[in-house]
């Protein structure tokens, strides 16, 4: 390995070349820090992302971001669906002494009003735990296909079925499943 | 490196030019790994050089004392 490289007679021959030093060298512990061209190393030359850019993008990917975005989109849909359903429903201000009584526009706003809050609520939880467990899932295993949401959607839907027991918990994984690979087959 | 990561960790078929957040993801653990790899390897042949080097010594003092 260390072989004396030839010499002329009047030079005294150099030292042998160590092999062991040049490769501490080169990929030992006394490399020299260097600045790595993404040009040079083969990648398409483009203007380098600014440390505010980067972060912006950095949270804008973030599991907790995109939990709380599916969080507020889902109470402002929940809202409106709450609000429809309330317009469609022929069952507001029922009064049981005068069945024939139409029901004052205070009472149909008030009802309008709860109705609206209540599916905002539930539809703003359910959206917030279906995107945290699909971003968790997605990052646990580093792929992003159909896979990642039908295993989010029996995660949320067991969670909420389980609190009425083990049956329900199974019966809305299911269902929460399908619904999701139904959407995301659409969207794909 | 770049070859390697991209053939494990982007899916041939893709819908999206913007990396997902799975792929970012297998991106970052793909690197990690291949540097780690490379720093060990060196050191492992370093130490095997070492040891080569020592015993190629060991042989020509032998060689020259006889």
């Amino acid at each position: 390995m260390a072989a004396p490289p030839p010499s002329a007679p009047s030079d005294p021959p150099p030292p042998p070349l160590q092999y062991s030093v040049l490769l501490q060298h080169l990929v030992g512990d006394k490399r020299q820090p260097r600045t790595w061209d993404p040009a040079a190393l083969g990648g398409i030359p483009c203007p380098p992302k600014s440390e505010e850019q980067k972060m912006v993008e950095r949270v804008m990917e973030s599991c907790p971001f995109k939990a709380a975005l599916a969080c507020v989109g889902g109470f402002v849909l929940g809202g409106a669906f709450g609000i429809f359903t309330a317009g469609i429903d022929t069952n507001v201000g029922f009064d049981p002494k005068d069945p024939y009584r139409t029901p004052t526009a205070r009472e149909v706003l008030k009802d309008m009003g709860q109705r609206g809050i209540s599916y905002a609520k539930n539809f703003a939880i359910v959206g917030a735990m279906f995107s945290c467990t699909e971003c968790v899932v997605e990052s646990y295993r580093g792929k992003s296909d159909w896979k990642n949401s039908v295993l989010s959607g029996c995660i949320t839907g067991g969670a909420i079925g389980f609190r009425a027991g083990l049956k329900a918990g199974l019966i809305g994984c299911g269902g929460f499943a399908a619904f999701s690979a139904a959407v995301d087959y659409y969207l794909r | 490196m770049t070859q390697a990561c991209h053939r494990k960790c982007v899916p041939p078929h893709y819908k999206e030019s913007e990396l997902s957040k799975g792929e970012c993801v297998c991106l970052d653990r793909c690197v990690a790994k291949y540097l780690e790899v490379h720093e060990r390897m060196g050191k492992k042949l370093t130490e095997l050089s070492l040891q080569d080097e020592e015993l190629l010594k060991r042989m020509q003092q032998g060689t020259g004392t006889a």
